[in-house]
């Protein structure tokens, strides 16, 4: 007995250690709570959806790669204005178009400093140089850049840049003219979406030097509110401020994309902490319901749609097309997936769009109709398909894949047997560029207000293969359509040219639009600021932290004075 | 001992050879372009894929080829990851360590958890504490790891708040990369936030760690209970119980000592197991480790990182199989003897 | 054959015989065996008793709480998913998925397995070095990883990661087997049976089996509860049963984007894992007890 009860002593003295060793290890975070606040106080960790192609906005479209480059490390000429959608000056202080509207002068600002980082100090600050080497670096094929990193650039290629650009013109070091083909009512609004960003042609010359051209999309080198540090794919991306800004000072010093694809990660991380912003949040009842975070919102200007590949049989007939249009249950998907947060679409545009029109008649779901297009199309047995669901979450399409799975049950109904097929994001766009898909549920987000960048992106032949036009659609009269509209100026004209265009695409029916939806994200209230933008990515150049909430969290007297008096300043 | 290393030398030799062979037959069934899935070059043209044809030696004979592939992975030429487009020799000299550092926190929390428990239960054999141990094993042995990682992040990072729910480091420390051993890199870094950041990584590998270590934990306590049971009933410790040694001084001279020595065998046994949570885990916890980027992969279809990534894991869990055959022959004189180990 | 009673001999019973009546002793281990006997009987008539249709997405009653709770249904008694499918049913139907298949998926491996243990048992010399060599490289690759391969090469489903998991499970049968052969051709019984002129394969099927069945049995429990976790777990990876199959492991990561709204979607198939693991090891727990109980009598 003796013996147990000294063995007692000796297993529980063991055990006191290792629960003391638990007990200090659980302490450790709070100690770094309270240590870190200086490092915490000017970081902000972002959590994204997934990683960046390249950090070049002039060479993609996809909505992810917007978001961790645009508005963080470029500006553009001009800028919309957070009140009206307007257009007003960034990094051209002024600009004069002619009568005619074929050339276009842009004064520069003359105190803009390109980012100082480790790999890049550049001595001058932007001229008319770097705004010229940008914009030929697409335009000009013989330019060293061009073929650089594929030599594609989406966005210019599906508004027919190379065209409707003549010639740009260095008037002096601060001003430059555009000539242009033909005027174009959308040019200047082009020119301020997140794809026309201004590079360092000084830094492209640097790397001309050292052989290094392709670094130039990858280690970027840009005016804006930030500069790059790192960056691990599928991990993580690191910015710092840049503290020659030309704008404003930035508050934060530290800006950290934590790239997090899984939803539910996402609000994991979120609740937990360790996230002070988070794109697309799942489970919005979950935040709102919570006293530490607050749900933002933005009308924001887009479209979800399932697309048929048009090339591959059955889906070059219409008749099938519009089968699965009735076959499809629509307003179901918008309760489910959408959480009833979003709008059944019933044409391309959004309703805020001031081209829209409203199509009374539009695609009535009936199984018996769907049913007798098929036998009328051929397939009366029904056929199998592969559908394609993107992998990410978009505000146009919050669950492709749930969605995707409605559509399956639905279609079975008519005899089509659906396989459900996805790829990890980069890979499922490459190979959705390269036409393997049978149809797809893809989306599209404006870039700008105009409404000519939701037809020619998405549908207009110049868009095929290279740009938004996955359905590989092509229709002449539609074409000719779209350039009629953005000849001129009228708007009642314009208005009457994009209804027609409509009604194309309602006839034809390469793909069905589905939802018009906000765009959502979620943060801790500290943060302050407003980062989602009605067009285009995220901003962070104006955010700032409220630096006193963790030491509210604490609960101390002492703190929540000072913290309410901090509150007080802002 | 002499004759025992060379026979694990030679088992060594075999079983790389074998396994380098596995993976090298594995490019015949990769469906895809063999070369782009061997190279990682997804964008390359007409006359780069020509070289490439040169390089891997494709249209020489299979030995050449194998030959070939051989020559690569010693040289450290790996091919470009076909999803991110960096040399996988750089990406699994990021991920590997990660992975290696968790493997090591969670085995020694299975053995500081699980031997002491198992003694625990062997000495009160047949009584309460015996019963809630064994209940604990079984019970224990019996979670789902990746339930298990759900629901340990809903309590202690959402409920309770105590520790982080992912990664491996608060991403606002930036420790610059020299060994790849995040603790050891926070240590060599001049970070003036070294302390913080050896703190956040200490909080970030706590959960993850401790998840691993559970299934391990179940068995070595019934490792432990049964080696310290069988000790306890063997002739020397009656023997040295008569010569009134205190019963502290006979496990702590006896006991321990020959379980722990049977321990390490199973460590290598365990070892296979142990990666395979450790896998599952680094999903859920999204722990930068190698598990996780070959799980990722998968999805990708990025077949130049699977199929290093499996070349890889598997050396490494030989490799230490090998090692803990070799520590436990050099403690138990009598391993040595055996004709085979296995 | 029948033979005569020459001899008033006393009868034994067999040694599985002997084996359950050990293993009836413990409580636990038939709570265990009784949890998985019905675990096994839901799995081979789960079409019989399933509520509702486990697959077809009913969209009136989207997200629904278990039964117990206020605005719970009791016609779903453990609640939806977020496609409207009832989750008992969805579970039930699961049985046959994740513990049914683990059941056949150890029965092939573990015939594979006692075939390859035995003939290698007879084998000697350098052969069988090599072949132990070979068994120690199969056995030191995780199910993960092999799964990984055949999924890389297949593509995912539940039937490609099956069998990865069953060439997982074959070196552990070749193992025990192997070695239990060993041992039982060194004892005098069969040198005695030698003797009287017996083959290697009489004594084999008559001698040898009835004596380690046991072992392949307990060897078999583990192996299953192996079987369902890896099912499970490459389920969760995405690897094996594709949605709408409410496979465990599948059911659970497809709705895991509900665990903060939803959580019963993700607590309700962890549950049943633990339970068809639990009762498993429970079984196999009460059969090592049994055989040690018997050979300490």
């Amino acid at each position: 007995m003796m013996l147990t009860r000294r063995l007692n002593r000796y297993f529980l003295s063991t055990l006191m250690s290792i629960n003391l060793l638990l007990i200090l290890s659980a302490c450790a975070p709070q100690d770094k709570e309270q240590s870190e606040d200086s490092i915490h106080a000017h970081s902000l960790i972002y959590c994204s959806e997934g990683s960046p192609e390249t950090f070049n906005p002039q060479l993609v479209t996809s909505g992810t790669t917007i978001d961790a480059t645009s508005k963080q490390l470029y500006d553009r000429l001009l800028a919309f204005s957070p009140k009206d959608d307007s257009l007003i000056p960034a990094l051209a202080k002024s600009w004069h178009i002619t009568r005619d509207g074929k050339m276009i002068t842009f004064y520069l600002r003359q105190d803009v400093e390109f980012n100082h980082t480790d790999y890049f100090t550049p001595t001058r600050k932007l001229n008319a140089d770097d705004v010229i080497f940008s914009f030929k670096r697409i335009l000009d094929k013989n330019n060293p850049y061009h073929h650089v990193s594929g030599g594609k650039y989406p966005f210019f290629q599906t508004i027919n840049f190379t065209e409707l650009v003549k010639d740009i013109e260095k008037i002096n070091d601060y001003t430059i003219r555009f000539k242009l083909n033909h005027a174009d009512s959308s040019f200047l609004t082009n020119l301020a979406t997140d794809f026309s960003v201004v590079l360092s042609a000084e830094y492209a010359d640097n790397l001309t030097k050292k052989n290094q051209q392709h670094l130039l999309d990858t280690m970027p080198i840009g005016t804006g509110p930030y500069k790059l540090k790192e960056f691990r794919s599928g991990s993580f991306i690191r910015f710092y401020r840049n503290e020659h800004y030309w704008a404003h000072p930035v508050k934060l010093e530290q800006l950290v994309y934590d790239i997090t694809p899984l939803n539910t990660g996402r609000l994991t991380k979120l609740l937990a902490k360790e996230c002070d912003v988070i794109s697309y949040p799942i489970a919005h009842k979950k935040i709102t319901e919570h006293k530490d975070f607050t749900l933002d919102s933005v009308t924001s200007f887009n479209v979800g749609y399932l697309g048929f590949n048009v090339t591959k049989p059955p889906f070059n007939n219409t008749l099938v097309r519009k089968a699965i249009s009735h076959a499809i249950n629509f307003k179901a998907i918008i309760n489910i997936v959408y959480g009833d947060q979003a709008q059944l679409s019933t044409s391309l545009l959004p309703e805020s769009s001031w081209a829209h029109t409203s199509n009374k008649n539009h695609r009535e779901y009936s199984l018996s109709l769907a049913k007798s297009m098929l036998e009328a199309a051929g397939y009366p047995q029904g056929f199998s398909m592969n559908l394609w669901a993107m992998p990410i979450q978009r505000a146009y399409n919050p669950n492709a894949l749930k969605m995707a799975k409605l559509i399956q049950a639905d279609l079975q109904h008519i005899g089509i047997k659906v396989n459900i097929i996805s790829y990890e994001w980069s890979t499922f766009l490459r190979r959705l560029a390269a036409g393997e898909h049978d149809a797809v549920l893809l989306g599209w987000s404006a870039d700008q207000p105009d409404p000519d960048n939701f037809f020619t992106p998405l549908l207009s032949c110049s868009a095929r293969y290279t740009g938004g036009n996955r359905t590989f659609w092509c229709n002449k009269q539609y074409d000719a359509l779209l350039a009629k509209a953005l000849a001129t100026t009228n708007l009642k004209q314009r208005k009457k040219y994009y209804q027609q265009a409509l009604t194309i695409i309602d006839n034809e029916l390469p793909l069905i639009p589905i939802a018009h939806s906000k765009r959502y994200q979620a943060r801790i209230k500290t943060v302050q600021g407003k980062i989602l933008q009605p067009f285009g990515g995220i901003d962070f150049s104006t955010v700032s932290k409220l630096p006193a909430q963790r030491l509210v969290n604490n609960q101390t007297k002492k703190n929540n004075i000072k913290s309410n008096l901090q509150v007080g300043n802002n | 001992m002499l004759m025992f290393t060379l026979r694990r030398l030679s088992l060594f030799f075999f079983t790389m050879v074998l396994l380098s062979m596995l993976t090298f037959s594995l490019r015949y069934f990769f469906p895809g372009d063999m070369l782009i899935n061997l190279s990682g070059q997804i964008n390359a043209n007409t006359a780069e894929l020509k070289q490439l044809a040169i390089d891997y030696k494709i249209h020489e004979s299979i030995f050449s080829q194998y030959w070939q592939y051989l020559t690569n992975i010693f040289h450290g030429n790996l091919g470009l990851s076909m999803a991110s487009q960096l040399p996988i020799s750089t990406e699994i000299s990021t991920l590997l360590p990660a992975t290696i550092e968790l493997s090591i926190i969670a085995l020694t929390i299975a053995m500081v958890m699980g031997i002491p428990l198992g003694f625990i239960a062997a000495i009160y054999h047949r009584k309460k504490i015996d019963n809630i141990i064994l209940t604990f094993a079984i019970v224990g042995h019996s979670f789902p790891v990746f339930w298990l990682g759900l629901l340990v992040i809903l309590i202690f990072s959402i409920q309770l708040a105590w520790f982080p729910s992912a990664g491996d480091i608060s991403l606002l420390f930036e420790i610059p990369q020299q060994t790849g051993f995040l603790f050891i890199d926070i240590l060599l870094s001049n970070s003036p936030y070294k302390w913080q950041a050896f703190n956040s990584a200490l909080a970030h590998i706590f959960l993850p760690a401790s998840v691993v270590a559970l299934a391990p934990a179940t068995v070595f306590i019934r490792l432990a209970r049964t080696s310290m049971m069988e000790v306890l009933e063997t002739s020397y410790i009656q023997a040295a119980k008569t010569k009134g040694l205190s019963f502290i001084q006979i496990i702590y001279h006896h006991a321990i000592r020959n379980a722990l020595i049977k321990m390490i065998r199973h460590i290598g046994l365990q070892f296979a197991n142990l990666i395979t949570f450790v896998m599952i885990t680094e999903v859920i916890f999204s722990w930068p480790g190698i598990g996780r980027w070959l799980i990722v992969s998968i999805g990708q279809r990025d077949y130049t990182a699977i199929q290093n990534g499996l070349l890889v894991l598997s050396i490494f869990i030989f490799v230490v199989h090998i090692f803990t055959d070799f520590i436990y022959a050099a403690l138990n004189p009598l391993a040595r003897e055996h004709n085979h180990g296995s | 054959m029948a033979r005569d009673k020459i001899y008033n001999e006393e009868k034994f019973p067999s040694p599985l015989q002997q084996l359950w009546f050990n293993f009836k002793q413990t409580n636990v281990a038939m709570v265990g065996f009784y949890g998985y006997m019905f675990l096994l009987i839901l799995a081979i008539f789960s079409p019989m008793v399933m509520p509702h249709n486990a697959m077809e997405s009913n969209l009136d009653v989207l997200l629904l709480p278990p039964a117990w709770d206020k605005q719970g249904n009791v016609s779903y008694l453990l609640g939806t998913d977020s496609l409207g499918r009832d989750m008992l049913s969805r579970l039930i139907h699961g049985t046959t998925l994740t513990f049914g298949l683990s059941f056949i998926v150890v029965i092939i491996s573990l015939v594979i397995g006692v075939v390859l243990g035995s003939l290698s048992a007879l084998t000697k010399g350098i052969k069988s070095s090599i072949y132990n060599h070979f068994l120690d490289v199969i056995l030191s690759i995780p199910t993960l990883l092999l799964a990984i391969i055949i999924v890389a090469i297949l593509g995912p489903g539940l039937g490609n990661t099956l069998w990865a998991i069953v060439i997982s499970l074959i070196p552990q049968f070749i193992h025990i087997t192997h070695n239990a052969v060993k041992e039982e051709f060194n004892k005098d019984y069969v040198l005695a049976s030698r003797l009287d002129g017996a083959s290697s394969l009489r004594i084999l099927q008559y001698s040898v089996f009835p004596n380690i069945i046991e072992k392949i049995v307990n060897q078999a429990t583990l192996a299953q509860s192996a079987a369902i976790l890896d099912i499970a777990s490459l389920g969760f990876l995405g690897f094996g049963a594709q949605s709408p199959l409410p496979e465990w492991g599948t059911m659970l990561f497809s709705d895991l984007d509900l665990f903060y709204i939803a959580p019963w979607t993700v607590y309700l198939p962890g549950l049943a894992i633990l339970f068809a693991v639990l009762t498993t090891n429970l079984v196999g727990e009460g059969l090592r007890h049994a055989v040690k109980m018997r050979k300490e009598n």
